[in-house]
């Protein structure tokens, strides 16, 4: 701390914090089983997703088989040999799937750590200043609600052009002013608390206030909201990629897997539902875990 | 309210506390006010209405050329159709003509012709394809409500007790789940297996559709007496609302479930055991009277879902609506389709929005004037 000057009696006595003080504000979290059983869900995938990232970056292959050659006969039913069967093509679904993990976990954090970010700058300071900045943003993201996600992003990744980069884009442009709304809220909560007042007396500009005592306030709020968001990412995700709209054909991909093979839902039933079934663990492993996390938030400020 | 918004999560705060910017506090609190706040609701909801045409102006004349994503391939090969249009739609003019002319050319219903419907004018294809989502929709919305209050009425009432967890984990997975995931399933489930249902489609093709009185095939049905039609279409409808709803009826079911669990734990619940009204008295007429408000507050939220999940459902059940034609306009690259559902879409919204923040000032006893 440089400022040797600051005010002393700027925060609010905290209570004693865990190791993740400096995410939480210092409010203890609990464990509940929600989050042990959400986050080992989410766990799994992400170890999964990270062990794939990495054998790409050197070239191994750690699925069982190519995932993109075929590699057995085609429409398999699952078996010891092809654990998830193959598909149409005779490809093992199996390592398909795997294959296909980072895809929208990396989506769902770049899009929800972008969101937080421009929705935490935007939200705070107009919240913060009030006025014609404040409602505008208001304004801004009435607007923003009246649309769709998946529609919005339907309708710029259809102009732009498929693929993961205009994806990206599309769910942020249509992302950040949830976080918007919810950091003006929030930073409404706290602005006229006792500490707050004291660094404006202090003579603390609006920057320095929001960033030192705003922000660190208000961020387990948010970070409860993305979590349970990381799990809508992923799902609007797995829509677009259903509907084409994601990574070109050859590279496997969970919601487009899904419409590839749903021609097959009479001869091979599990090859359009073992997709859709991993999809649907991903999210639950987010929401449950999101939820698991706000109860215990409730139970501790409670 | 506490509970309730820990359940509906801090996002929502704006939209409860929004329609609830009425002084009922003063005693002369009278129907002007209603009026008043009706009006500024009107306004917002006009002004939003204009905001969803500057986006999506934004996005269909800015990002990149507008002349390609309306003409696709044929824009390289005929420069003489790729002038015809810059006249048209006045693409030479600066941006703000630009908008004028696509805001005027909105009113008078000018949204475009389809190319993935054979250069169809897209207002055309929008009156043959949004009756049948508004049917989906209306039987998803019946659903989703039915479900919703009945799981969450179950959950409430067994608080605590293990139905109330299993209806948590049925609902986690329902909106956990992508609607075109629940839709396979259930066409395995009740249709491959159980032969129930028929797989698609809005009715019989060899029974005899009704004649357009309203537009919407059910109605005109009915009104009709062409009930053979009507039987048909009722059946055909229920597999792509029960996809929609069983990924929609949580989120009515959580906020029920919260808001009850609140109200149970209030002065006036005290009051009435006290006297010695029985559990199940204080439970529905006290309880889940009140309990029952919070739910219109998501309804914005339930049928920004429902539509979303039109786009799969109407596709995996071959159901002729507005979902089919998105996804039909996506793969032709046909963009003035894309737009005229994005608007569309927004509009449905935008009237649910205002419809659902005047039913709030209606019912919640809490803002009746007295």
């Amino acid at each position: 701390m440089t400022d040797k000057d600051s005010p002393p009696p700027t925060r609010p006595a905290r209570k004693s914090a865990g190791r993740l003080g400096f995410i939480t504000g210092g409010v203890r979290i609990r464990r509940n089983k929600e989050m042990v059983i959400g986050g080992a869900i989410i766990l799994v995938f992400v170890i999964v997703a990270l062990a794939v990232e990495v054998a790409a970056l050197l070239h191994i292959q750690i699925t069982p088989y190519n995932p993109i050659d075929p590699v057995g006969p085609p429409l398999a039913a699952p078996s010891l040999k092809y654990l998830f069967g193959t598909d149409q093509l005779g490809r093992d679904v199996f390592s398909r799937i795997i294959t296909a993990t980072p895809n929208g976990f990396s989506i769902g954090f770049a899009v929800v750590g972008i969101a937080l970010l421009v929705g935490i700058s935007v939200g705070c300071f107009a919240g913060f200043r009030g006025g014609l900045f404040d409602e505008a943003l208001m304004r801004v993201t009435d607007i923003f609600f009246a649309i769709p996600a998946l529609i919005l992003a339907i309708a710029i990744v259809a102009r732009l052009g498929p693929g993961i980069m205009t994806m990206t884009f599309a769910l942020m442009v249509v992302w950040w002013p949830a976080y918007a709304r919810l950091s003006r809220g929030e930073t409404l909560k706290v602005a006229h608390q006792n500490y707050i007042e004291a660094a404006k007396t202090s003579g603390f500009g609006t920057f320095k206030i929001v960033i030192r005592h705003v922000i660190p306030n208000i961020f387990l709020t948010l970070v409860v909201y993305a979590t349970l968001d990381l799990g809508t990412v992923v799902l609007v995700y797995s829509g677009l990629s259903y509907l084409g709209l994601s990574i070109p054909p050859p590279a496997p991909d969970w919601g487009y897997m899904v419409s590839n093979y749903q021609d097959y839902l009479i001869s091979a039933p599990w090859l359009p539902v073992i997709p859709g079934l991993t999809i649907a663990l991903a999210v639950v492993g987010f929401s449950v875990f999101g939820d698991g996390f706000r109860d215990s938030l409730e139970e501790s400020s409670a | 309210m506490t509970g309730v918004r820990a359940i509906l999560g801090p996002l929502f705060d704006d939209w409860l506390s929004s329609p609830i910017s009425i002084n009922n506090s003063e005693p002369n609190f009278r129907l002007v006010d209603i009026g008043r706040y009706i009006a500024r609701r009107l306004l917002l909801a006009v002004f939003v209405l204009l905001g969803v045409l500057v986006i999506t102006f934004v996005i269909s004349h800015s990002f990149g050329d507008p002349i390609y994503a309306w003409l696709g391939k044929s824009a390289a090969l005929h420069p003489n159709l790729v002038k015809l249009y810059v006249a048209k739609y006045h693409l030479d003019a600066p941006i703000y003509t630009q908008f004028y002319y696509y805001v005027v050319g909105l009113l008078q219903g000018n949204l475009g012709v389809s190319p993935s419907r054979g250069f169809t004018p897209v207002i055309t294809v929008i009156e043959q394809t949004l009756p049948y989502t508004l049917q989906i929709a209306f039987f998803a919305i019946i659903m989703t409500l039915v479900m919703g209050v009945a799981f969450g009425i179950l959950a409430s009432f067994y608080h605590k007790k293990p139905l109330d967890a299993g209806i948590r984990g049925f609902y986690l997975a329902g909106y956990s789940s992508p609607p075109f995931f629940v839709g396979l399933v259930l066409l395995i489930l009740l249709v491959y297996f159980l032969h129930w249902l028929p797989s698609g489609g809005a009715a019989t093709i060899t029974i005899q559709a009704p004649h357009p009185i309203t537009g919407i095939p059910m109605l005109d049905s009915l009104i009709e007496g062409n009930f053979a039609y009507l039987q048909s279409a009722l059946i055909h409808v229920i597999l792509p609302s029960l996809t929609l709803a069983v990924t929609t009826f949580g989120v009515v079911t959580r906020i029920l479930r919260s808001s009850v669990l609140d109200v149970m734990h209030s002065n006036f619940i005290r009051t009435a055991r006290a006297k010695g009204v029985d559990e199940r008295t204080v439970f529905l007429s006290h309880g889940l009277r009140n309990g029952l408000i919070p739910v219109v507050t998501v309804s914005s939220l339930v049928v920004t879902y429902l539509l979303t999940g039109t786009v799969f459902v109407e596709n995996i059940f071959a159901y002729p609506g507005m979902g089919q034609y998105v996804v039909q306009a996506l793969l032709a690259s046909d963009y003035p389709g894309i737009l005229a559902t994005t608007l569309i879409f927004a509009s449905l919204i935008v009237l649910t929005n205002l419809s659902a923040d005047i039913l709030y000032v209606v019912v919640d006893p809490q803002i009746r004037y007295s």
